[in-house]
C-alpha cells in the first residue's frame, strides 16, 4: 500500500498520535543539536538533519529503573516496574541506520532469556522510517548493506517528493493498519516524483572477507596502530544505534532506593577490570578490538548479523578521529594482500 | 521462554541465616529464600554462578558454593574487596539479601561416573569446586578416588577450614592440604609448598581420571603443564573462568572472551576450550 502525505499533514498526524495519548518520538530541534526526542506537538518535528545520537534510547534508555526497593525492621520489600505501563509509541522520522538498528539488537535482548524493558517497548512501537536524500563524508550504510532508501525495520517508509510531502509507503501490517486508522491525513500516490536517493561514498565492502580476517587475526600489530589514539571516552558507544552494553547499579540507601540499567562501553578502562586487580583488557587498542570484533565478528558468530549499519555517529564525532569504514577497508584490503 | 511479566533483572529475596568467618576477609553465607514456592523450586547444579545483591550497594557474582544435594538453602562465600562486597559483609544473620539465578553452565557430573576426580584449588577458589565435591561425596559409590589439593598462602587464607577437617579424617577422600613457604604455623600438619609442585609430587593417575583446577590465574598456569606431565588430556581437564559480569544472562557485552559469553557458554570450560579462546581473561 503506497500513499502520500504532506508536511502540514505529517504534522497533524503527530497532533492526532499525541491527541490519543500516545507518544510520539521523532527528530526535533534541542537547543543546539538535532535528537530524537518526544514530542509535545506537531510543530517540532524537524526532518532535516541526521540526529546527533541514534533511536535506540526509544527501546532501551540510556538509563531506566529495574526494580525499585525499601528496606524496615520487616525486611526487604522489592518493588517491580511493569513494561505494561510503557506507552504506545510511534518512532517517527527514523534514517534507515536507524530504523535498521533494533531488528539487530532484537537478537541478543530474547536470547534465551527476554528482556522484557526492552521488549514490551518494541511491541509498542511503531517506526515510521525516512529515505534520506543527503549524505555527509561519515556515512557508509551502502558500503555495510544498507542503503538510504532501505526500509529494513520500517512500519511504514516515507520518501520525500520532488514537489514537498512524502511518499508513504506500509511495509508492515503494523503501519498499514496506522495508515489506514489515520487515512484522512494521507491522499492517494499521484505522479509526483520523489527525490534522488543520497549517495553516500565507498564501494561496498565485503563482510563476509572481513570477518574472515577477524577469524584469524585477534592478535596482530593493526590494533595498535588503529587504536592507540583512542581515549576511551566511550562517545562511539554511545551515539551507536547497534552498542548494547550496559551496567546495572544501585542509587539510593540501604534504606530505599532503585537499581537501574544504563548505558556502558567496552571502551572504558574499568569495563573488564576484575575486583582483585587484574584487567583481561588493560590497555586501549585490546578494548577497540573487542569493539571491532563484537561489531563484525561476535555478533556475528553468535547471532548471524553485523551490528553496525554505517550510521557514521561514531566517526563523525571520535574526539581523535577514528574512522571505522577506514579501518574495515584496510582490514578488507588486508585479505587481498595475504 | 516467553513470559511476559517477568522482570529478568528482579532477584529473589533470601534471608542470612547463617555466618561462618572463614578467614579475616572471606566470609561464608547460608541463605533462605523467602519464599517458599522459590525455596522448593530452587534447583541448580554444581558449577552455576548467582547475582547476589546488598540492597543499595548493587550487585556481585559468586559460584554457588553448596552442593544441589542440600535442598533448601544454598551458600555463597566472598571476599570482600569492593562496593558490593564490603557492603554485603555488613550485613548480619537475619537480614535479606536478592539471590538471582542459577546462572551459566555447569560442571558435567554425570560424565565423571565411575572415574577417579582429582580436586586442585588454591586460596577462595575452592568454593567453586566445594559445590561438586560435596555433590559427589553425598553419592560418593558413584564415583573411584576422590583425590583433593588445596592450598593458600597461610593456614590462616585457607578457607572451609572445619570441612578440610572432615575430608581429612575420612578414609574415602585422599586430602593433601599445603600452604605456601613460611605460612606455616606450629600446629600446621599439611605439606608446605606451591600447589603445582605439591600436586607434582601427589602424582595422581591420569588414567580413567578427570582434574577440576580452580584457582588464580598464576596457580592455574603452573598447574596444567604438570597435569600434561602426569599424562592428562585437555579434555581431561575443567577449570572455571571468572570474567567481570552484570547481567549474568548473555546480554551487557560484559563477560566475554573473544565469541564466548562465559556468563552463558560458561563459568566451565574444559582446558582444550580455553585453549582454544583468545587469551584475554
Ligand atoms: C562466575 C564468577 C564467579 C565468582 N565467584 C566468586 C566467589 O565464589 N567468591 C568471591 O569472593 N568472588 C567471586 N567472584 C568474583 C566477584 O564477582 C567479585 O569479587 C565481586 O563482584 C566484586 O564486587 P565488588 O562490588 O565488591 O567490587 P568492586 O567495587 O566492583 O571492586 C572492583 C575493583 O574496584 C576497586 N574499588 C572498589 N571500591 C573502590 C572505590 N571506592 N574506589 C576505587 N576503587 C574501588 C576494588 O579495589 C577492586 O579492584 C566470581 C566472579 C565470577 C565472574
Ligand atoms: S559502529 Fe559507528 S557507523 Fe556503525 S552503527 Fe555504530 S555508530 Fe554507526
Ligand atoms: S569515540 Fe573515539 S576516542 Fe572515544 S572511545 Fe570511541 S574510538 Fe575511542
Ligand atoms: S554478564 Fe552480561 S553478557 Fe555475560
Amino acid at each position: 500500500m503506497s500513499k502520500t502525505i504532506t508536511e502540514q499533514n505529517l504534522r497533524l498526524l503527530v497532533d492526532a498520535l499525541l491527541k490519543e495519548g500516545g507518544r510520539v518520538v521523532a527528530p526535533k530541534l534541542a537547543e543546539t543539536m538535532t535528537l530524537y526526542e518526544p514530542l509535545a506537538t506537531g510543530q517540532e518535528l524537524d526532518l532535516t538533519k541526521l540526529p546527533r545520537r541514534s533511536s535506540k534510547e526509544t527501546f532501551f534508555p540510556l538509563c531506566e529503573t529495574i526494580l525499585t526497593f525499601e528496606r524496615d525492621e520487616a525486611g526487604v520489600r522489592v518493588g517491580d516496574v511493569d513494561p505494561a505501563s510503557f506507552p504506545e509509541t510511534v518512532l517517527l522520522g527514523a534514517r534507515p541506520c536507524d530504523a535498521a538498528a533494533p531488528s539487530i539488537l532484537d537478537a541478543v535482548f530474547s536470547w534465551d532469556y527476554n528482556d522484557e524493558f526492552y521488549l514490551e517497548r518494541r511491541r509498542k512501537t511503531t517506526i515510521i522510517g525516512l529515505a534520506c536524500t543527503t549524505a555527509d563524508d561519515a556515512c557508509f550504510c551502502t558500503a555495510v548493506g544498507l542503503s538510504p532508501a532501505d526500509t529494513r525495520g520500517s512500519d511504514l517508509f516515507l520518501t520525500p517528493l520532488e514537489g514537498g510531502g512524502y511518499a508513504c509507503q506500509a511495509v508492515t501490517d503494523k503501519g498499514k493498519e496506522l495508515m489506514e486508522k489515520q487515512a484522512q491525513f494521507f491522499s492517494d500516490a499521484g505522479s509526483e516524483k520523489p527525490l534522488a536517493p543520497a549517495e553516500p561514498a565507498g564501494e561496498p565492502l565485503d563482510l563476509g572477507k572481513i570477518k574472515s580476517w577477524l577469524d584469524g587475526n585477534f592478535e596482530n600489530p593493526l590494533w595498535t596502530k588503529i587504536a592507540d589514539l583512542c581515549v576511551g571516552c566511550g562517545a562511539c558507544a554511545f551515539l551507536c544505534p547497534a552498542c548494547h552494553c550496559f551496567d546495572i547499579s544501585d542509587e539510593g540507601t540501604e534504606a530505599k532506593g532503585c537499581r537501574r540499567k544504563h548505558w556502558d562501553a567496552c571502551g572504558f578502562g574499568k569495563f573488564t577490570n576484575h575486583a582483585s586487580g587484574h584487567n583481561p583488557r588493560d590497555v586501549q587498542p585490546q578494548r577497540y578490538r573487542n569493539r571491532i570484533m563484537h561489531k563484525f565478528k561476535y555478533y556475528d558468530d553468535k547471532f548471524g548479523r553485523t551490528l553496525c549499519t554505517g550510521c557514521g555517529r561514531c566517526i563523525r564525532w571520535c574526539p581523535v578521529g577514528i574512522d571505522i569504514a577506514a579501518i574495515l577497508q584496510q582490514v578488507e584490503a588486508k585479505v587481498e594482500v595475504e | 521462554m516467553c513470559d511476559h511479566s517477568k522482570n529478568i533483572y528482579k532477584p529473589h529475596l533470601a534471608t542470612i541465616e547463617q555466618i561462618i568467618d572463614e578467614t579475616h576477609d572471606i566470609r561464608t553465607f547460608r541463605l533462605v529464600f523467602q519464599d517458599e514456592a522459590v525455596r522448593e523450586s530452587f534447583s541448580f547444579r554444581s558449577g552455576q554462578f548467582a547475582e547476589y545483591s546488598a540492597f543499595g550497594a548493587g550487585e556481585a557474582t559468586f559460584c554457588i558454593a553448596s552442593s544441589p544435594t542440600r535442598q533448601g538453602q544454598i551458600e555463597c562465600c566472598f571476599r570482600a574487596v569492593g562496593r558490593v562486597t564490603e557492603a554485603l559483609r555488613r550485613l548480619e544473620v537475619g537480614d535479606t539479601i536478592g539471590v538471582r539465578g542459577p546462572y551459566g553452565n555447569s560442571f558435567p557430573i554425570e560424565q565423571f561416573y565411575g572415574k577417579n576426580l582429582v580436586f586442585v584449588a588454591g586460596g577462595i577458589a575452592l568454593p567453586p569446586l566445594r559445590t561438586l565435591i560435596w555433590n559427589c561425596l553425598d553419592q560418593r559409590e558413584k564415583f573411584n578416588d576422590i583425590t583433593i589439593v588445596y592450598g593458600a598462602r597461610t593456614e590462616a587464607d585457607l578457607v572451609y577450614k572445619h570441612e578440610l577437617k572432615e575430608w581429612q579424617e575420612r578414609s574415602d577422600v585422599n586430602l593433601v592440604k599445603t600452604v605456601d613457604p613460611g605460612g606455616d604455623g606450629p600446629e600446621w600438619d599439611g605439606k608446605v609448598g606451591f600447589v603445582p609442585s605439591i600436586l607434582e609430587a601427589a602424582a595422581p593417575a591420569s588414567d580413567n581420571t578427570i582434574a577440576l583446577v580452580c584457582g588464580p590465574p598464576i596457580m592455574i598456569k603452573f598447574t596444567l603443564p604438570v597435569l600434561e606431565k602426569l599424562g592428562f588430556t585437555d579434555e581431561q581437564i575443567y577449570t572455571t573462568l571468572e570474567n567481570r559480569m552484570k547481567c549474568g544472562l548473555g546480554k551487557c557485552g560484559r563477560c566475554n572472551v573473544g565469541n564466548v559469553y562465559v556468563c552463558k557458554d560458561g563459568p566451565v570450560f574444559t582446558a582444550g576450550q580455553v585453549k582454544a579462546m583468545p587469551q584475554e581473561f
